[in-house]
């Protein structure tokens, strides 16, 4: 795109579009920008190459070389891990550039996975993944801060997620709720403040923006013990809070594809709605429902802390008009507890909902243009319609019908759009 | 915070990360040579870990005692006094909930409770034990092989003992290491 530009530069001078000085300007401009570029590519490459490195070195140690003295394997088991921090050393000793923090401190990380994993199998130690995991997260979480590296506190949460995943649903471990993935979190969340502050534009924060609700959309159910039917209910409030982090100006302001919290929030409300659009979701035991529960409290401080943004989102005036998708997580609190009792009142209210937040989107895109958004509102609308084909109680005929009018309305609606925007462009010339 | 002192707190940083292998290592080591070996009876089966290697698991013939109490839950941590029997093998005396102050034990945990045949499952904290790669499935074959000879089970892993803590030194199929019989 830009050669393309610099390229034409020579004919707008020519065809004086632009002055000579403009056109060299633009010149040193992209040239000073280039110059910045191939940097963060060697820090991608070097990261890149630490971890196949790192991980590399692992699966050389697991191998097993039982050729070698127990003595031999033990300096093996400390090699990796001293390179490692030698490098690091040697990096924040000199205040190296950030490649080479972000490259040697990625190899440190591995570095020490590697050592105690190699000690452990010299010695046979079993112990389980998790707690192995664990160890080896709390011993390079320092580096995060003293590196300033985005790779480490990304590894830090893949790392977490990893572990939380192997302690919460394991299949012996499923009555375990790991807690400590909490804390893990937390303490990563300093490092991530810094770069919403200090680069909120860049690309590694949004792959932050993206990861941090991944991970926690993985790692929620961990914390459904016996009470599995609050499990509809915890996620249908996580989503709900995303969705409304997500329309947080901060975010909301940024491009689309930067705003994991809002794509996370909006999608996985629809998805969770959609499957308890079925009757027979909400056909449980209400007699297993307690709310003495660790599920309850944990959906109860979810509830509150959504509320929380969702208020202060008010009261700052970020909201301007309704849209449902910010209090649905308020209805569906409500639905379910209904629904302890009643099976039809959920099952019919649910399906009402997506309709209506089918149609809500269908008017948001439409009003603003932008023909992804209307066709999600379509997208939304025909998933109500395809979950619905499947309910054998409803007649062949009506079944028909609606999908005949929803394609219909998806030609229909894009082509009344297109056709606007076009006497739109019309009328601008 | 100037980088002198981000240094050193990297340094401390790099000592823990040194310290907590080379005290794993220190621990087993004196296990090694200060604890007591016990042979334990055993077959061995052939898992693998994605950071540590193959190895095989290791079922102990030793790991059950009958007992009429009844209120052992899952996991639970015990202490399980071990002595050796005639043949020179390992065999439960007694498990506890409080540290014996004398003879040999093992930190252990409940894996279940039998009401049925009123017997107490244990799981022992040494049944991993890690080989070369090319030889943990071979060793299992090994050991069902020589199931089938003369001799009733003769494979049995070699522990070290010392106040509870444990270190599995090698596993013996004939009296052979079994990375030995397998080659």
């Amino acid at each position: 795109m830009n050669s393309k530009l610099i390229k034409e530069l020579p004919q707008l001078v020519k065809d004086q579009v632009i002055t000579e000085d403009v056109a060299r300007n633009i010149e040193v401009y992209y040239q000073l920008k280039q110059d910045d570029k191939p940097n963060k590519l060697f820090t991608v490459f070097g990261v890149l190459g630490s971890i196949l490195v790192g991980l590399g070195v692992i699966l050389i140690l697991a191998h097993n070389w039982d050729n070698f003295t127990r003595a031999t394997k033990t300096i093996f088991a400390f090699l990796p891990l001293v390179i490692g921090q030698l490098f690091v050393g040697y990096s924040i000793f000199k205040n190296k550039s950030a490649t080479w923090k972000e490259a040697s401190g990625t190899f440190l990380f591995f570095a020490v996975g590697s050592s105690i994993a190699l000690v452990s199998q010299i010695y046979n130690i079993p112990g389980d993944l998790s707690s192995f995991l664990l160890t080896w997260i709390v011993l390079c979480l320092p580096l995060i801060y003293l590196l300033k590296s985005n790779a480490l506190a990304m590894l830090h949460i893949v790392f977490a997620t990893y572990y939380a995943c192997n302690y919460g649903y394991g299949y012996f471990t499923m009555q375990q709720t790991p807690w400590l993935y909490l804390g893990l979190m937390v303490l990563v969340l300093p490092h991530y403040w810094q770069l919403l502050k200090n680069h909120p534009k860049a690309n590694v924060t949004s792959i932050f923006n993206w990861i941090l609700p991944l991970s926690c959309t993985i790692i929620l159910g961990a914390f459904v013990n016996n009470q599995g039917d609050y499990g509809y209910l915890m996620y249908v409030i996580l989503f709900g809070l995303f969705y409304n982090i997500g329309k947080i100006p901060f975010f909301d302001d940024q491009k689309l594809r930067r705003n994991g919290y809002l794509i996370f929030g909006s999608v996985g409300t629809v998805i969770l709605l959609l499957w308890t659009s079925f009757n027979w979701i909400w056909e449980f035991n209400e007699n297993n429902l307690t709310f003495a529960s660790q599920e309850f409290f944990i959906a109860l401080f979810l509830f509150v802390v959504t509320a929380m943004v969702l208020g202060y989102s008010y009261s700052k005036k970020w909201i301007k008009g309704f849209n449902l998708f910010h209090i649905v997580f308020i209805m569906f609190t409500v639905l379910f507890f209904i629904g302890t009792s009643n099976s039809i009142i959920p099952t019919i209210a649910i399906n009402c909902i997506i309709f209506a937040l089918g149609l809500i989107t269908v008017k948001i895109g439409t009003d603003k243009f932008h023909f992804g958004i209307l066709n999600y509102g379509l997208l939304i609308i025909t998933a109500l319609v395809v979950c619905r084909f499947f309910d054998t109680d409803m007649s062949y005929v009506i079944r028909g019908l609606l999908f005949v009018s929803v394609g219909a309305g998806f030609f229909i609606t894009n082509y009344v759009m297109l056709k606007k925007q076009k006497s739109k462009l019309n009328s601008k010339h | 915070m100037k980088t002198i002192h981000i240094f050193i707190v990297f340094i401390l940083v790099a000592v823990a990360q040194l310290i907590l292998p080379a005290q794993m290592i220190f621990n087993q080591e004196d296990i090694l040579k200060t604890g007591t070996a016990f042979k334990f009876k055993t077959q061995p089966v052939d898992p693998s870990n994605p950071f540590k290697g193959k190895y095989i698991y290791l079922n102990f013939e030793a790991n059950t005692i009958k007992t009429t109490d009844s209120t052992w839950s899952r996991h639970e941590p015990v202490f399980v006094s071990v002595v050796e029997d005639s043949l020179g093998f390992a065999m439960v005396d007694k498990v506890t909930r409080v540290k014996p102050s004398n003879g040999d034990f093992v930190n252990a945990k409940v894996s279940y409770y039998s009401s049925y045949d009123k017997t107490l499952r244990l799981d022992y904290p040494f049944n991993e034990f890690y080989m070369n790669e090319t030889k943990a499935f071979d060793a299992e074959i090994a050991h069902a092989n020589a199931q089938n000879d003369s001799i009733p089970n003769n494979t049995y892993a070699l522990v070290f003992i010392k106040e509870g803590e444990t270190v599995l030194d090698n596993v013996f199929i004939d009296e052979i290491p079994i990375a030995d019989y397998v080659e």
